[in-house]
């Protein structure tokens, strides 16, 4: 949809520096909250280069680099995914979840952390709420590992990052596996369904993906031994799959996010720490 | 706060504690004794602690009005024409510290104001007017902020929200100081301004409105403060609604998309923040608005009924009157509620002015309670 004339006018009534914004936001609301964006978090003489980078659809939390995540600001930076809130609404659950049931001496295994967002929310609060635990996050991309590292000294957590690739990963025991695997079938990442901001600026190998990263953690939950597991997708068929692979043993539900969209798969053969209790539906 | 002079006549006046609050202040002598004792027990808890602190304080000043009092009285009971002279100095020495014990005495004794201690948010949007009545919703912003910061109060802008236009059409400033809320609560009102306008070509004088509303704030509104609003109301009771463009979303999207609706659905008040990057913390402060707009809304139904009560007061704080004009050709602040002008426009708006006007009208408050207080007492209760 092309943006008129009369709306570009009234933008540059308001500011020079709205109508550039125009582009990637496509409503004067969002552009002018985005320009109070940049305007608060950067020093004057940053703005101007940084509405021109918007202009191109760099995403904003590339600009500001910081990305708020429960209660951090999470050092974002190209070259790894930006933390999503639907992935910060799964993640407090689980972390109510394990504080409300005190699951003292958890083990905990992220795959593809990107920032670390899902290990070093649950590590600070956790923390907070006096549960010991260990974490440990693995992710492919050096990159994204060096990101996680900067994340975790700025929060002096005690997440364990190792850049390791999920499919050769060497057995160890946990007890819940957290994921949010690269889960945009490659039809769909070049269709419109996905925003060119993300397309053009985000790690592809964090995003292109499909069941046989699903197929590869249902291992990695059995190899480690673990009884909860929670992976964000975003199709149907991708929950179907999970469930299709586990042992009968395992009660297999989903999670919708606050906007009505499927979000996650969670599975638990665990009686007494049973995951699945968050589930709008069990499969 | 302004100490009234009754001095200024020749003959000296010595202000005289009403009777009824002075009795009220003696059977604070009891209950200093009970709390006393209580806390020589070993009894130690920080209500306890605050209210010996309260009543020792008063009794502190009650004994200094005491002694002042007695003094005056010996004085006054020389007859020898050779010591008037110094009778005369000797009162005038005396008389301004016992004129501040009586008002602090009198401050103390009234009965509290509801969430004095608090600190407060302040809301503020244009009335009638146009573009020119968003123009000074902005310079009142603009005063508060600079009050605000004369003050040395902690304060944030927890959202500011500007029509296409550019224009604004809300402000929602928190003053994150403990008592804020007693001092800024009588800024509660319609403020009108005169005045001819940026946007005025042919020079005439538009007169426009802004209403500010002024709510005691219960909680931080951040991550940590959150649950324990959530928690203030009975599940179901609070609707909350997030913005969200359509499609796929999740990795499909990464558009800052944190905006926040509440709708807390017995009383239809809805409350909206757009202003954070995080929906959580959007969330957060949106539901310590929530709460302090439905704490104002249930002081305005506390204040109505104790209004029925006493049928013969008129309303001076009623939301609905003007309480203040800004005329800026005369140069000239006037309150309405105590009748008090200052010819200082630039003055009041830089903030440093109004502080004075905040005391006249908090002055006029008081003589307005303790007529309240002693008329109840009066009336046969």
């Amino acid at each position: 949809m092309r943006i008129s004339p009369k709306t570009i006018r009234e933008a540059r009534q308001i500011s020079r520096l709205l109508p550039p914004l125009l582009r990637p936001t496509r409503s004067l609301e969002v552009a002018t909250q985005e320009l109070s964006w940049i305007k608060r978090e950067l020093p004057k003489s940053a703005w101007k280069n940084a509405v021109l980078q918007r202009m191109n659809h760099t995403p904003l939390q590339y600009i500001l680099g910081t990305q708020p995540f429960g209660d951090m600001d999470l050092i974002t930076k190209p070259g790894v995914l930006i933390p999503r809130w639907e992935t910060e609404e799964w993640a407090v659950k689980v972390l109510d979840f394990l504080i409300s049931n005190s699951a003292n001496n958890i083990r905990i295994l992220d795959a593809c952390t990107g920032t670390g967002c899902i290990p070093l929310l649950l590590n600070s609060q956790l923390q907070k709420a006096g549960i010991p635990h260990t974490i440990k996050a693995i992710d492919i991309s050096p990159r994204a590992i060096e990101i996680a590292n900067e994340n975790s000294t700025k929060y002096s957590s005690t997440v364990e990052f190792e850049q390791q690739n999920l499919f050769t990963l060497k057995p160890e025991p946990f007890d819940l596996v957290t994921s949010n695997p690269p889960y945009i079938p490659m039809k769909d990442y070049l269709s419109t369904e996905v925003e060119k901001s993300v397309r053009r600026y985000e790690p592809k190998e964090a995003l292109i993906g499909d069941l046989e990263f699903y197929t590869q953690l249902v291992h990695t939950v059995d190899d480690c031994d673990a009884d909860n597991f929670i992976f964000e997708l975003g199709y149907q068929t991708q929950a179907e799959h999970v469930k299709r692979l586990v042992s009968s043993e395992w009660t297999v539900g989903t999670l919708n996010d606050s906007a009505g969209n499927l979000r996650c798969v969670i599975g638990s053969k665990n009686m007494e720490l049973n995951l699945t209790s968050l589930c709008n539906t069990i499969m | 706060m302004a100490i009234r002079a009754y001095a200024d006549t020749g003959e000296i006046t010595v202000p005289l504690i009403h009777p009824l609050l002075l009795k009220r202040a003696q059977t604070m002598q009891q209950e200093f004794s009970q709390l006393e004792s209580k806390i020589a027990g070993g009894s130690y808890d920080a209500e306890t602690n605050r209210k010996f602190s309260t009543v020792s304080g008063i009794l502190e000043h009650l004994d200094r009005y005491n002694k002042d009092i007695a003094t005056i009285e010996g004085l006054q009971e020389i007859q020898d024409p050779e010591l008037m002279d110094d009778v005369q100095q000797e009162l005038e020495s005396i008389l301004p510290n016992l004129m501040r014990s009586t008002t602090i005495l009198q401050n103390k004794l009234l009965p509290p104001i509801k969430h004095a201690d608090l600190p407060c948010i302040l809301e503020l949007r244009p009335g009638v007017g146009g573009s020119e009545a968003a123009l000074f919703t902005a310079d009142l912003a603009n005063m508060y902020l600079n009050f605000a910061n004369q003050m040395r109060w902690k304060h944030q802008v927890l959202s500011k929200h500007e029509s296409s236009s550019g224009f604004v059409n809300e402000f929602i400033l928190s003053v994150d100081e403990p008592g804020a809320y007693n001092r800024l609560r009588h800024e509660s009102g319609i403020h009108r301004v005169q005045r001819i306008p940026a946007t005025e070509s042919k020079g005439r004088i538009h007169t426009s409105t802004a209403a500010v509303v002024v709510l005691p704030k219960f909680s931080d509104g951040d991550e940590k403060s959150l649950a324990a609003d959530e928690r203030s109301f009975k599940p179901g009771e609070v609707r909350v609604d997030t913005m969200r463009a359509g499609g796929k979303g999740g990795q499909h999207v990464n558009t800052t998309d944190s905006a926040v609706r509440l709708v807390h659905l017995p009383t239809g008040i809805m409350v909206m923040q757009q202003d954070e990057r995080s929906q959580p913390r959007n969330k957060a402060k949106a539901f310590s608005i929530l709460r302090a707009r439905l704490a104002a809304l249930e002081r305005d139904k506390e204040v109505a009924e104790q209004k029925k009560l006493r049928t013969d007061q008129v309303s001076s704080t009623d939301r609905s009157d003007k309480i203040r004009t800004y005329n800026v050709p005369q140069n000239r602040v006037t309150d309405h509620r105590c009748n008090y002008s200052v010819h200082d426009v630039d003055g009041c708006m830089q903030g440093y002015r109004l502080g004075e006007i905040i005391d006249k009208v908090e002055e006029g408050e008081f003589e307005d309670r303790l007529q309240e207080l002693i008329g109840h007492v009066g009336g046969g209760i």
